[in-house]
């Protein structure tokens, strides 16, 4: 019983992480390797803000939302457009945009990692204090519940609004045709802009959740859990909302699992081994529809 | 072989292995207490060039400045004293290795070719000093380390360790097992760490335990929830958790979720404050440290009065190994008589025969060009580091 | 000149082996094939040359030579295991790869030296050794971006199924893209090892793929030459940091980011940019510029090849198919 609270909380952590790369990923194809950099960068400004003064809980979170989507903005508007602008085809525009996802990365980890001197940082200088509560013969804290709540929350709302909504409905052609969707009068710039500050927004909660799971995170945190992301949205499949969420709690389980059975430190090699047999045996993840490209 | 590469996921790597390689860093400072002085100081030159490198940027950064600290106050202390000689001082430059092990290479590969240059102080980092010491040794450069704890290190009569290997002072935990009953411990280490290894595998057993459950966990792994549970579904006496940088605070508050409030047997990769976004979560851990700034020792506490003087701030254990180590090139520089890089490595050879009293404890001795420390054991309070007792050499 | 050398051995030596391995992952990008195993091979050569010299007692040039038939024989194993895949996909499966030996570095117990990895490989292997191999190496390379094989690479980037229809076999092709790049990430990684003489799993892992992309990226993906002015750029880079201090990191990275963003075709790119205004203005021909056809020109293409005359300035404007397939249909392009 208390594994399975363990998978499930580690899996909405690795949810609500991943489904801001999916989103982007799926959408409006930027792959964002910046992602993990916003992420940390969002929690390391509550950390600072925290230091000034003690904020609740929820001021907390509004910070990391809010500096997470002004980040992620930011890159869009300084470099991925640009980028786009310039590129001649879409794989080079693919390569530039990774690329300079990975250089921007460093920029949020530089300052972090001058301030902190790469110690531990986290957010205890909140008024929030994590308990724990008791599910029967389990143990669960208040902090994943509210991660479990708000991850499936979120992840169903945007399913639903990818699926049904007009801007959603506009947002999935952009994915599909580019071109033909602008000719059909969709505004693909500020779709673009709102899928990226969304996708930030999410990075900088999960930062905050993930930072009171854990009481304390290193500037280098978020570059891990980025490879993590890769595995769960190729293992879901790029552009699937149920697969991003699959993805997350499968590699939760297995990872668990591993822990259990083995000594755990074969645990890095299950996920990228995983990544490695989906991409051999169904390139486009369990729940993939995007076409994928095949010699 | 570029900063992207270290800078990511194998910071914790990096920062694992040199943690794990530092222990407690003790120190009391004075000088020498040898008193043969073979050779005449009057060959000495006015200035004698040392060069150090340490990683000043990077993960292991707080450890290199820290170290650099110590180094730092030695010289200072050797030029005032003319330790050296009235007309002769040390002068020592430090480079950024920026945590990168070409870059550490480089630096050595630099400095042997100026022969205006009589020795080294190598990285803390282990795999930076497992990079340095082949071409020290080779051309014939002394060089000495603190941390830096692996194999590799010390491969001959150039290389020195001014920091005991952890399996070495760790048995200083017995007599807290001891008072506490102990029987079983279960155990979650990282294996990022050859040093955490080594005492997972073989110093917690010596402690007179018997092991439940022990796992070993990545440089990776940033949730503890699952090995936490399986250890405690074993139901040991006491857990020990040896993590390096932030897995510490993590691993203990999750630890406190599960239900376990005992006491957690940790190594001193947990100092420095690291514990601190624990907060009371963090508290009870206990550990096995070469140097803590309240040990006992005469020497050590003439070193934490001298550094608090210049710092104003207490000294952490790299400090103190860097204090003594720069103390012990000076010793031996004096007993060599010379500036000259081979006539030095005698000089080192000699002083490690002989008992020292320094920053990390008094009459200490070395044993295989690493240097011996007896120990202390401490304990975190979930604010400050609180010394139990220290061992008695 | 002999002092700057000596004083910065290891600088050099890491341009070199830095050079090979963003080739490793240049050559078979230059073909289309977004495999980014070149820099796991590079671990595994380093590995594998270590532990042959620790083992076996080889010298250099066999430890070296054995690994490049063991990183080229994987690589040929991993092509024939996902070459059907592409894009993006196929890079995550390569990186992927590459992951999956550094976690066998770290987990492969007193055998790969876990977390510290090898040390103590003591082989005679100097410099010039070192950089005699790179010559030969980037020579093998550079005569395959020319002639029929540079054509034919070429084609099977750009278009695979008019080029399979041309009588190239694209499979066959798409499969060295591995080899070779196995072979040169050995080489590189085999090297590295014998002038540092230690291995660890810091040394290898993700961030290799992130430095030889960069070196290529901003360098220049479309020619061997790039890859040579990114090792060199990325390699001394920081060197010339040095006086930032602690900014380093961050200025490093907006460099990056910044020729990312305004150097699509890295600085190579850029050269011949240069290079070809330059001719267009000898040739009183500047009129408005010409528009970047569809595909990746090949500025080797655009440039007249040395001895021959020069090719007409309007070239560019021509689809790269239509010239591929010219070109290949001109010179009988049977394999």
């Amino acid at each position: 019983m208390q594994e399975l609270v363990s998978v499930i909380s580690l899996g909405s952590i690795y949810l609500l992480f991943s489904l801001g790369m999916s989103l982007t990923w799926g959408t409006i194809d930027v792959l964002n390797f910046a992602h993990g950099s916003i992420f940390m960068f969002a929690t390391f400004c509550a950390y600072l803000i925290l230091g000034k003064t003690s904020l609740p809980f929820l001021a907390v979170v509004g910070i990391g939302v809010v500096v997470g989507a002004v980040l992620s903005l930011l890159v869009q508007v300084a470099a991925f457009e640009p980028i786009l602008k310039r590129a001649r085809n879409k794989r080079s525009a693919e390569m530039q945009i990774l690329i300079g996802g990975i250089g921007i990365a460093t920029i949020p980890l530089a300052i972090a990692q001058v301030q902190t001197k790469s110690n531990p940082f986290g957010l205890a200088a909140s008024t929030f204090h994590v308990t724990v509560w008791h599910l029967g013969s389990a143990r669960i804290t208040n902090v994943a519940v509210f991660t479990i709540v708000v991850g499936l929350a979120i992840w169903g709302a945007i399913s639903v609004w990818l699926r049904r909504s007009r801007q959603g409905l506009a947002l999935r052609s952009i994915g599909v045709d580019s071109e033909t969707a602008s000719l059909m009068g969709i505004n693909r710039r500020r779709l673009a802009l709102g899928t990226m500050a969304v996708s930030g927004a999410l990075a900088g909660l999960a930062g905050v959740m993930f930072t009171y799971t854990t009481s304390a995170i290193t500037p280098e945190s978020g570059d891990t859990l980025l490879i993590k992301a890769f595995a769960i949205i190729i293992l879901g499949g790029v552009g699937s909302m149920a697969g991003v969420a699959f993805g997350a709690f499968a590699l939760a389980l297995v990872e668990t699992l591993v822990l259990t059975y083995t000594s755990g430190s074969w645990v890095d090699a299950v996920a990228f081994g995983l990544i490695f047999l989906v991409l051999l045996a169904r390139p486009a993840g369990v729940f993939g529809r995007k076409e994928v490209r095949r010699a | 072989m570029n900063i992207l590469r270290s800078r990511r996921l194998h910071a914790a790597l990096a920062a694992g292995v040199v943690l794990s390689l530092a222990a407690c860093g003790g120190g009391g400072s004075s000088s020498s207490s040898s008193a043969s002085s073979s050779g005449g100081s009057s060959n000495l030159p006015s200035t004698i060039k040392v060069v150090g490198s340490e990683p000043e940027t990077g993960p292991a950064a707080f450890a290199g400045l820290s170290a650099e600290k110590g180094y730092k106050l030695a010289v200072k202390q050797i030029n005032d004293q003319h330790f050296l000689g009235k007309d002769t001082t040390m002068d020592v430059t430090f480079q950024d290795t920026k945590g990168q092990i070409p870059t550490a290479a480089s630096i050595v590969s630099t400095v042997v070719p100026d022969k205006s240059v009589s020795a080294m102080f190598g990285s803390v980092s282990s795999q930076e000093a497992v990079a340095q010491s082949p071409i020290a040794q080779k051309s014939g450069l002394p060089i000495v380390y603190t941390q830096a704890g692996s194999d590799g290190v010390v491969i001959g009569n150039y290389t020195y360790r001014a920091t005991p290997l952890m399996a070495t002072y760790y048995p200083v935990l017995k007599k807290y097992v001891d008072q506490n009953k102990w029987k079983t411990v279960g155990v979650i280490y990282t294996n990022a760490s050859p040093t955490l290894v080594q005492v997972a595998t073989e110093s917690i057993p010596k402690l007179g335990l018997t092991v439940t459950k022990s796992i070993a966990t990545t440089a990776t792994t940033q949730d503890f929830s699952a090995p936490i549970q399986q250890v405690l579904a074993t139901h040991p006496d006491v857990v020990s958790i040896l993590q390096v940088g932030a897995a510490n605070p993590t691993a203990m508050t999750q630890l406190r979720q599960a239900g376990y409030t005992g006491a957690v047997l940790g190594n001193s990769g947990a100092s420095a404050g690291n514990l601190k976004p624990a907060g009371q979560d963090g508290a009870n851990m206990v550990w096995a440290t070469d140097f803590n700034y309240q040990q006992t020792a005469s020497s050590s506490q003439k070193f934490v009065s001298d550094y608090k003087a210049e710092y104003n701030e207490n000294p952490l254990q790299y400090a103190a190994e860097g204090y003594d180590a720069a103390w012990f090139l000076a010793r031996s520089i004096k007993d060599a008589g010379s500036a000259d890089r081979a006539k030095i490595a005698t000089g080192m050879a000699a002083e490690a025969k002989k008992k020292s009293n320094g920053a990390l404890g008094e009459n200490l001795t070395w044993k295989d060009g690493t240097i011996q420390v007896p120990g202390s054991a401490v304990q975190w309070t979930g604010t400050d580091e609180k010394l139990l007792y220290s061992a008695t050499s | 000149m002999i002092d700057f050398f000596n004083a910065n051995q290891v600088l050099v030596q890491a341009t070199l082996s830095g050079l090979v391995l963003a080739l490793s992952i240049q050559v078979p990008l230059r073909m289309g094939v977004f495999s980014f195993a070149g820099a796991g091979s590079y671990g595994l050569g380093g590995y594998a040359a270590a532990l042959l010299v620790i083992h076996l007692n080889l010298n250099a040039l066999e430890a070296i030579g054995l690994t490049i038939v063991i990183t080229a024989f994987v690589g040929l194993l991993l092509g024939l295991v996902i070459s059907r895949l592409n894009g993006l996909y196929l890079a995550m499966a390569t990186v992927a790869f590459d992951l999956i030996i550094s976690v066998v570095a770290i987990n492969g117990g007193t055998f790969t030296g876990e977390s510290t990895g090898l040390y103590g490989v003591i082989v005679d292997f100097t410099t010039t050794t070192m950089f005699i191999m790179t010559v030969v190496a980037v020579l093998l390379v550079a005569l395959s971006e020319r002639g029929r094989t540079g054509r034919r690479t070429q084609a099977v980037r750009d278009d695979q199924q008019l080029a399979a229809s041309a009588g190239v076999n694209v499979r066959r092709y798409r499969l060295m893209a591995f080899v070779v790049g196995g072979a040169l990430g050995g080489l590189g990684g085999a090297m590295n090892v014998m002038v540092r003489t230690t291995i660890g799993p810091l040394d290898i892992g993700f961030g290799l793929v992130v430095l030889a992309l960069t070196m290529i990226i901003v360098g220049g993906t479309m020619s061997w030459k790039g890859a040579v002015l990114g090792a060199i750029i990325f390699t001394w880079l920081p060197h010339f940091l040095d006086f930032i201090g602690q900014w380093q990191t961050l200025v490093y990275g907006v460099i990056v980011a910044l020729a990312a963003i305004f150097l699509p075709r890295g600085i190579h790119g850029v050269i011949v940019d240069i290079i070809r205004w330059v001719q267009r203005r000898r040739r009183g021909t500047l009129d408005k510029p010409a528009p970047d056809p569809s595909g990746d020109p090949e500025p080797e293409q655009l440039l007249p090849p040395s001895g021959t005359s020069s090719i007409s300035p309007s070239a560019p404007q021509q689809p790269i198919r239509g010239s591929v397939a010219r070109s290949l249909l001109a010179r009988g392009a049977k394999s």
